[in-house]
């Protein structure tokens, strides 16, 4: 048989401290707690989400406007608003640690963060607008 | 990033066709992956016709009779030949298993084999497990305990404490499981894989054992033991019956029962 092609190796390190790399991040448990939370909030808003969204179809804006302004209703979207966005930061995160390796791996995590966050920010503000922005509604 | 390809040089070619004997009534194809270190060629997929009537009844049956008889050039590990060692773990028909525990005849059409999936090859079937036995011995995979044990000899448990070890116990570390799992394949330098969580929680479980909870904290991590998806693919591929998913769904359980 003919020589090894190369004898060059780039890792020399032992398999044991390979595996131990770093060690314990001494984290995950929060963020394992948080996607199922945040999920099992999720499920009766979005209920009444759609609940609601078939109650006012075919109304128009004033209408939909003034639903949105009564403290309950505001209240239920903005804890949806931040629920979808908080899960989905959560979620997505799960995704970059599964996918995206080496460098852009932080990055990548502090990306989501920012993005979820701040679309986050702007339904909540959405709704504030709804519920403050206007003059009470009469009925 | 993530690899949708192989790269160029691990694309798998066509191979070898060894011819059955003449004669033979009771012929089925094995195609087997070949890769040798010894040149620079990619692998390829050799193609044996075995006559099953001259064999024993599993795979590793042919797999030494294609040894002995057609081509003695053909790599692969086993030694019990009974389900207890673990050497002849290899991708079978897509399913991770022991070749000397798979049955011939529950098997239709040709039968691929492959080594295990998303592991160095040192040759043909033989895969590289040495990360793998590296990750076991991170979780110190035997008792730690302070308290001297009894005068008499042996630290005793109760009928129920050594109850809790059954499904756990009788891992052989063939790595099929881990092995299987594509959240291995994704992060297999963090994630320390279904087999060795598995066993982490057998000490975790045994009442004998007094570091439960140096145990959980070296395993409480984005990804060692929480890169874990309940994908489920350790518990259906496990040769022996065992069910890593659970052990690491309870050590799961564990850590937020601490927290909370």
């Amino acid at each position: 048989m003919n020589a090894p092609v190369s004898q060059h190796r780039d890792v020399m390190r032992s398999q044991l401290g390979r595996a131990r790399g770093l060690g314990s991040g001494h984290s995950g448990t929060g963020h394992w707690i948080a996607e199922r939370v945040s999920a099992a909030t999720l499920l009766p808003l979005s209920g009444w989400f759609v609940v609601q969204m078939f109650r006012l179809g075919g109304d128009d804006y004033e209408e939909v406007a003034k639903w949105g302004g009564r403290p309950l209703n505001a209240t239920m979207l903005t804890a949806l608003v931040i629920s979808s966005f908080y899960h989905a930061e959560v979620g997505l995160q799960v995704i970059v640690d599964d996918y995206v390796h080496g460098k852009a791996h932080v990055p990548a995590k502090f990306a989501v963060r920012f993005g979820t966050g701040i679309l986050g920010v702007l339904g909540v503000v959405a709704v504030l607008k709804l519920a403050l922005g206007r003059s009470a509604p009469k009925a | 990033m993530v690899e949708l390809r192989l790269p160029r040089n691990s694309t798998v070619g066509k191979g070898q066709f060894f011819p059955a004997p003449a004669g033979a009534k009771n012929v089925r194809t094995f195609k087997i992956y070949r890769w040798t270190p010894d040149d620079d060629k990619n692998p390829v997929m050799d193609a044996y016709e075995v006559d099953l009537d001259a064999i024993g009844p599993m795979v590793l049956d042919a797999l030494i009779h294609i040894k002995n008889d057609i081509d003695p050039t053909l790599t692969f590990r086993r030694s019990c030949r009974e389900g207890i060692c673990g050497s002849c773990a290899m991708n079978i028909d897509g399913e991770n298993t022991l070749a000397c525990l798979k049955p011939i005849r529950n098997m239709e059409g040709d039968i691929i084999i492959n080594p295990l999936p998303h592991m160095p090859i040192v040759k043909d079937l033989v895969s590289n497990l040495d990360g793998a036995y590296a990750q076991l011995r991170v979780i110190d995979p035997w008792i730690q305990a302070d308290s001297p044990p009894p005068p008499d000899g042996e630290r005793r448990q109760s009928i129920e404490e050594r109850a809790k070890l059954d499904g756990m116990w009788e891992c052989i570390l063939c790595f099929c499981c881990t092995t299987s799992c594509p959240s291995y394949w994704w992060n297999g330098d963090r994630y320390l894989g279904p087999a060795t969580l598995l066993a982490a929680y057998r000490w975790i479980a045994d009442s004998r054992d007094e570091h439960t909870g140096d145990r959980l904290d070296s395993l409480e991590d984005t990804f060692k033991l929480y890169a874990c998806r309940t994908i489920m693919n350790c518990t259906q591929t496990c040769p022996k019956g065992l069910n890593p998913a659970k052990a690491i769904g309870r050590i799961k359980e564990l850590q937020v029962e601490r927290k909370l």
